[in-house]
């Protein structure tokens, strides 16, 4: 276990710098930067020059990715270029919000869709086709709804119509009744397509084991229905979805960047995209390296949950 | 097992009294204080005048600084602000008269001429490495005979300097000790002499403003506005209605203009506020000629189009400046919709079978719909338009490069020498300004220099009459439309009076 977990830190060290060079070379070969991102219609020539210069953004890629490592080195995330904050500063309070809605999500998908995979697979193992079919198909309808058009409707729906939320507002963590008002909205946004991923996976993957002597064997042993398929089979289909679980966070945070555009959440999702759109190279670095990190850990939980579901396997 | 019920059953509790607790709470009453609650459309950037950028963050610091001219709401007149006065017998020697008694923000004290003397030698400082000191370079010498009196001596004469002085970035009259006790962050930290101060920033949600209760122009009527970072229209539209926000800062899609306005929303706008040229970049050979550049102006019919697409937001524009600019003419050539006479001028010029030109724009503005309509329209008389569409940065390399055939250009500007001189004057050839087709008319470029100079307000007029005309005559930039600002609000929201620049001061604006 400790050999592993090291072999996963030196992965882990290596996948890092990796990504790090990357990031720093692509995002400096995308044409534009923050100096005429920022200037828009109203500056060029000289005048833009001496803003690129202010920047720091005229000395050699070489030093800049230097000073890029050493500050990474030392935990220093430096300052963003546009607006002169610390990008850790801008990271620790946006961060929380996009943790949060991620997890909610992941739970509220959960709760939803693994009863209701369940429930399509034992309908469909007892040839009560029509239910199963009405669950798989609005499954299926859900999966292919973007989020950016889910999360207008919702919003006219919810916000507007029934006025149940707000489509604006302070986000703030230390008051919770207001945040989770602000948030509810777009955990049921992203949570619509992940339970319709989920539920499909669920009842594909508890239907095959419904199939297996085992549970024919605690049937016969007298238990109840209940008990059998949800002590007996989904147990033995939690692989895979475990896998689905590890993998669409992974998505979810794609999809954050999406509902926090459209919902106004000042989460980490926000921060990239203005970063990207300002072209605010320290501010997308570190975001990223962050970004690879979160996925790296969840792999690496989902190892472990593997290990700890299924005594068979073996890293 | 995956789940554990109950720590499910807890979550659930949890969560349901969280709702509960959420619509149990009881809305606070503001009665005694006023609060208006703005959308801001985008990150702020700062508010240092020596920096600032776009128009939202202007808008900001419009309120919260002060030049010493600076523009009537309405008419976008100059007018006084921290000076109360101003002489010049030759618009080379400037004499201002400051106004007395006037208190910084956050107790920084009275404002006097040294702080006139600070801040324009600050923004000239290379250090502060400002894109706005061009702005000031024709000053020499600034004196100050006594605490209230500042006298700018100017290298070259220049009619237009008030321009250069007003309530706008490079005019914007900071303090010294502000800017040093705020090191490096002076753009979170602004300090001035106008109507509101900051009060609170987080640059991932909003700003507050508070009213400067010493202003001397006495303490605006609002205590409190609060500016809430909205980007997506859809969004904002849907919070005004619902009522969590007064008043939206630009509109500019006509869907919600049409369905705000159906429901009895107040449509405050400012018309005419700037032009949208279409730069036709001479560097591609068949635009070098002047017979296509006139039949592709002929050829568009613009009226039509701004009917067609944005009838609400967009009006025919036929000069390079506004018609509200005191030195505006109407006296220049007029391009009627004529495909007729547009295809003769293209075969004059030896292209009877047209030619295919590319349109330079932002992959995020996409192929826009008055596009669609020219390229539909360029078809009729052989001209294929193709777009290439690539992301805002590159776009504005590419376009500040002058690599490009057709692009697009809207500069906002009150002086209307800010939008002669950085299109027409060759020192603003591209890539050095926004000359982006590379302009260079001796006759217009005399002409600029010395309307500058002249004193003569009728002389003057006539000076910048002429330029016009060979402009538009030249017609390396054609003007598409006239753009509107709207920024729709509840009714019981007044003295929304967006100026020519897009700006709002606040000072007016009031809540029932």
């Amino acid at each position: 276990m400790l050999a592993y977990s090291l072999k996963k830190l030196v992965q882990l060290f290596i996948t890092t710098l990796g990504v790090v060079t990357l990031v720093f070379f692509t995002l400096r070969l995308i044409p534009g930067d923050a100096a005429s991102a920022m200037a828009g219609d109203s500056l060029s020539g000289e005048a833009l020059e001496r803003l690129r210069e202010q920047m720091g953004l005229t000395k050699p890629y070489l030093v800049q990715y230097l000073t890029y490592l050493k500050g990474l080195a030392s935990l220093d995330f430096g300052e963003t270029i546009t607006t002169g904050l610390s990008v850790f500063g801008l990271m620790k309070s946006a961060l929380p919000i996009t943790l949060i809605i991620a997890i909610s999500t992941i739970v509220f998908t959960v709760l939803v869709s693994i009863p209701l995979g369940t429930l399509a697979a034992f309908m469909a193992h007892k040839g009560h086709k029509g239910l199963d079919n009405a669950i798989t198909g609005t499954a299926m309808v859900l999966d292919l709804m973007p989020g950016f058009w889910t999360g207008l409707v919702f919003l006219l729906f919810f916000s507007l119509k029934l006025r149940w939320f707000p489509a604006s507002g302070d986000v703030n963590i230390a008051d919770p009744a207001s945040f989770l008002q602000r948030i509810a909205l777009p955990v049921l946004v992203l949570s619509v397509t992940q339970i319709a991923t989920m539920a499909r996976i669920t009842r594909t993957a508890v239907l095959e084991v419904l199939g297996e002597d085992y549970i024919r064997t605690a049937r016969s042993l007298g238990w109840s229905e209940l008990r059998v398929l949800f002590r007996h089979a989904l147990k033995n289909a939690a692989l895979p979805i475990v896998t689905v679980v590890g993998l669409s966070f992974g998505s979810l945070l794609n999809g954050t960047v999406i509902v926090e555009f459209i919902f106004n959440i000042p989460g980490i999702g926000s921060l990239l995209v203005n970063g990207i759109n300002s072209r605010d190279y320290q501010m997308v670095q570190n975001l990223i390296i962050f970004y690879a990190l979160i996925f790296v850990s969840i792999n690496f939980i989902t190892d472990l949950v593997y290990r700890k579901l299924d005594p068979r396997v073996k890293f | 097992m995956i789940f554990d019920r109950r720590r499910i059953v807890s979550l659930l509790a949890a969560t349901a009294s969280a709702a509960l607790a959420s619509t149990a709470l009881p809305s606070v009453s503001t009665a005694q204080e006023k609060v208006l609650k703005v959308r801001f459309y985008d990150d702020p950037a700062g508010f240092d005048p020596a920096t600032i950028f776009r128009i939202e963050n202007e808008n900001i610091a419009f309120n919260i600084f002060s030049g010493l001219t600076t523009y009537d709401s309405k008419t976008g007149k100059i007018i006084p602000d921290l000076a109360e006065a101003w002489e010049t017998d030759d618009n080379q020697l400037w004499k201002f008269k400051l106004r007395k008694g006037v208190k910084w923000q956050k107790g920084y004290g009275d404002f006097t001429a040294a702080d006139v003397v600070y801040t324009f030698t600050r923004m000239r400082d290379p250090k502060t490495a400002s894109p706005y000191a061009p702005e000031l370079a024709n000053i020499d010498k600034i004196e100050t005979p006594d605490d209230y009196t500042v006298i700018i001596r100017l290298k070259a004469p220049d009619g237009n300097f008030l321009h250069q002085v007003a309530n706008y970035h490079q005019g914007q009259i900071v303090n010294k000790k502000a800017i040093e006790d705020a090191g490096d962050k002076v753009r979170w930290n602004p300090v001035g002499t106008g109507p509101y101060a900051l009060d609170f920033i987080d640059v991932n949600s909003r700003i507050v403003l508070k009213r400067h209760k010493d202003y001397f122009r006495g303490p605006a009527p609002i205590e409190t506005i609060n500016f809430s970072i909205i980007k997506d229209e859809n969004t904002s539209t849907i919070a005004l209605r619902n009522g969590e926000i007064d008043l939206v800062m630009r509109a500019n899609r006509e869907e919600h203009l049409d369905t705000l306005k159906k429901e009895g929303f107040k449509m405050n706008r400012v018309e005419n506020y700037a032009v949208a040229l279409k730069v036709l970049n001479p560097s591609f050979k068949p635009l070098s000629d002047v017979r296509v550049r006139q039949a592709i102006a002929h050829a568009i019919d613009y009226d039509t189009i701004n009917q067609a697409t944005a009838p609400s937001q967009q009006a025919v524009a036929t000069n390079m400046l506004m018609p509200w600019m005191d030195v505006y003419s109407d006296d220049v050539p007029k391009y009627k919709y004529d495909p007729v006479k547009a295809k003769k001028l293209l075969a004059e010029a030896g292209y009877p079978n047209g030619f295919t030109v590319k349109h330079l724009n932002t992959s995020a503005q996409g192929v826009t719909e008055l596009q669609q309509f020219e390229i539909d329209f360029l078809s009729k008389v052989g001209i294929t338009m193709k777009m290439e569409l690539v992301d805002t940065p590159t776009f504005n390399q590419k376009r500040n490069a002058g690599d490009f055939e057709f692009a697009t250009r809207l500069l906002p500007a009150v002086n209307p020498d800010t939008i002669l001189f950085n299109y027409l004057h060759p020192s603003n050839a591209s890539p050095k300004g926004l000359n982006g087709a590379k302009y260079d008319n001796p006759k217009v470029t005399a002409l600029l220099e010395s309307a500058r100079a002249e004193v003569d307000p009728k002389k003057r007029k006539a000076m910048y009459a002429e330029i016009q005309k060979i402009a538009m005559t030249d017609l390396y930039y054609l003007p598409m439309y006239a753009n509107h600002v709207t920024w729709p609000g509840k009714q019981k929201v007044s003295g929304v009076n967006i100026n020519y620049l897009g700006q709002v001061n606040f000072f007016e604006v009031d809540i029932k």
